[in-house]
């Protein structure tokens, strides 16, 4: 288990913003919904296609291409077009005042 | 008041007790006109065919000849609140994308792609454009064709529209209707008098605090009925007529499109005369999910004061308080009554200041002997706020209890009592020899109404 800091201040993100972020190679996407930080890789589980920008609701992450959405809290996503969650991770917010991530 | 009122009424015979109208004439505060309404025209008392509720023709007619003519409500203004923002809209076997497209502006679109017929959208949700899953074919949110990939073999398309055929849509009290029929008379004519008798609560500007949806394994109309007569509460509620005046319901009907009942609550069942004031207040208050206050404690009843008094003003008081300014012209009725409207064919809404239930029925896909049982809850917030985000709807699978919801609150065990008789009621019509039901003269009244009206349209 390895404890990523991000270099992102969590002040300067904003609600239902998406910030996407390279970490040991991954590409993650952090999202603010409803005041709490979430962290998912940042590849629709349908088609690959990047989920940045996507539009947050609630708490589930619409892709852009095709519209599927995911619920941030577990990477579930609704609907028929997948089946496959999102990988998630544990976003903290460390002492500097950036937020950090659990990877595996 | 309407003409209406002048017809001859269903039958004669009505419960003993203070009749809601015997209620009315004990408020303090001027009654409006729409309460004033007494309006049940002679339909007849014939039975009904069991055929209506569980024969595929029956359904295969629906789905020719009334579903394609209805408006129906398809969601809320609320839940597509952003130009892009869709719902996808799903009746028998058709698909209909909702979209707002502009501030002030929602379209409805045939959910399938002009290139091989996929579906456009899934589900719910956010588009810039409807990209088609399949090969790509693109139309902006207005539905006019942006293109598709390999446009050098498509060049016979050239011609042809390929715009995203629509239907008709509006708007009433928040809610987003659509219209199948190029020709359907207008939505404002179709509700009438819905939105006079809603004039006092502005439900376009309520938000939907609850969602939660369930398959029932019944026809649509079994599930509407369970919730069109009070006459079921003496066997399937008991608990709560301490404090409802079930037999003493007014039944009326508006029209081919609408129609209400309107229970008195606060006052005992004419089944239950021992009952008390004390126990009445009591009761209202654990039991109905409905009033200001779920919890009795602390509650006494005023001496010389009734329980529906005593309840009308801790509700009117409680209900000031949450949305920010006076309810002085409110009537004790409106305050704690079950005022229940039926919007053809399988939309019910209550009115009332707080904590106003609607229902909606849908036939499961093209399935006749299951439906889609869907509650919101649209609620109030103090005037000046922000406007809370509408709730996620909650699919309940088809082995959960509905008080496995806990966002419907005392709502959930109700439920799940009308949800014992529901399928029963396709099974045991389904097995019934004698192929038929019989309705109460005027208890079931508006269940009459609602077939002669489906009959109007099967006719057609």
């Amino acid at each position: 288990m390895a404890i990523t800091d991000t270099l992102i201040p969590a002040v300067d993100i904003s609600d239902k913003q998406t910030v996407p972020v390279t970490l040991n190679g991954k590409n993650i996407l952090i999202c603010k919904a409803n005041g709490e930080f979430y962290a998912v890789d940042n590849q629709c589980t349908h088609q690959r296609a990047e989920l940045t920008g996507g539009r947050i609701r609630n708490c589930y992450l619409a892709c852009p291409l095709h519209g599927v959405r995911f619920d941030l809290r577990t990477g579930q996503p609704l609907g028929e077009l997948t089946r496959v969650p999102l990988k998630t991770y544990d976003v903290s917010l460390a002492d500097n005042g950036n937020l950090q991530l659990e990877l595996d | 008041m309407s003409e209406l009122i002048k017809v001859k009424q269903q039958g004669e015979a009505r419960c003993e007790g203070l009749s809601y109208q015997d209620l009315l004439d004990n408020e303090t505060i001027e009654v409006p006109a729409y309460l004033r309404e007494d309006t049940n025209p002679y339909m007849g008392d014939e039975d009904l065919s069991v055929d209506r509720w569980i024969s595929r023709d029956f359904h295969e007619l629906e789905k020719q000849k009334l579903w394609p003519k209805v408006w129906q409500m398809t969601c809320r203004e609320e839940d597509i609140p952003e130009v892009g923002d869709h719902h996808v809209y799903e009746i028998v076997d058709q698909s209909i994308i909702v979209t707002r497209t502009g501030e002030n502006e929602i379209k409805a679109f045939i959910n399938s792609c002009l290139h091989r017929g996929r579906i456009l959208r899934d589900c719910d949700g956010h588009a810039e454009e409807f990209v088609c899953p399949f090969h790509g074919a693109t139309w902006d949110i207005n539905g006019n064709f942006k293109g598709i990939p390999c446009k050098w073999d498509f060049s016979h398309l050239d011609q042809k529209d390929m715009s995203l055929p629509q239907v008709k849509v509006d708007t009433w009290g928040g809610f987003v209707f659509i219209n199948f029929d190029e020709n359907c008379q207008s939505l404002e004519d179709y509700l009438n008098p819905l939105p006079e008798h809603f004039s006092r609560f502005p439900l376009h500007d309520y938000y939907k605090g609850a969602h939660v949806q369930r398959v029932v394994q019944c026809n649509w109309k079994v599930g509407a009925e369970a919730f069109m007569e009070s006459f079921h509460t003496l066997e399937t509620h008991s608990e709560i007529l301490t404090f409802t005046g079930d037999a003493n319901s007014q039944y009326d009907t508006f029209g081919d499109h609408v129609s209400r009942s309107v229970t008195p609550m606060g006052v005992a069942s004419p089944h239950m005369p021992e009952v008390t004031e004390e126990e009445t207040m009591r009761d209202i208050l654990e039991l109905s999910g409905r009033m200001a206050t779920d919890n009795a404690e602390g509650h006494a009843m005023p001496e010389g004061l009734t329980a529906r008094s005593y309840i009308a003003e801790t509700n009117r008081e409680m209900f000031s308080e949450l949305i920010g300014e006076p309810l002085d012209q409110a009537t004790q009725s409106e305050l704690e009554d079950a005022i229940l409207y039926m919007l053809f064919p399988n939309t019910q809404v209550w009115i009332g200041y707080n904590g106003n239930i609607v229902y909606r029925f849908l036939p499961n896909g093209d399935d006749h002997n299951s439906c889609i049982f869907e509650t919101m809850i649209l609620m109030r917030y103090p005037k000046g706020t922000q406007k809370p985000e509408p709730a996620e709807k909650n699919i309940l699978r088809p082995d959960q209890a509905f008080s496995e919801a806990p966002e419907i609150g005392g709502l959930g065990p109700v439920f799940d009592q009308d949800d014992s008789n529901m399928a029963a009621v396709q099974k045991g019509m389904i097995a019934s020899r004698k192929g038929a039901v019989s309705l109460a003269s005027y208890q079931e009244s508006r269940i009459r109404h609602l077939h002669q009206t489906i009959d109007k349209y099967l006719n057609a």
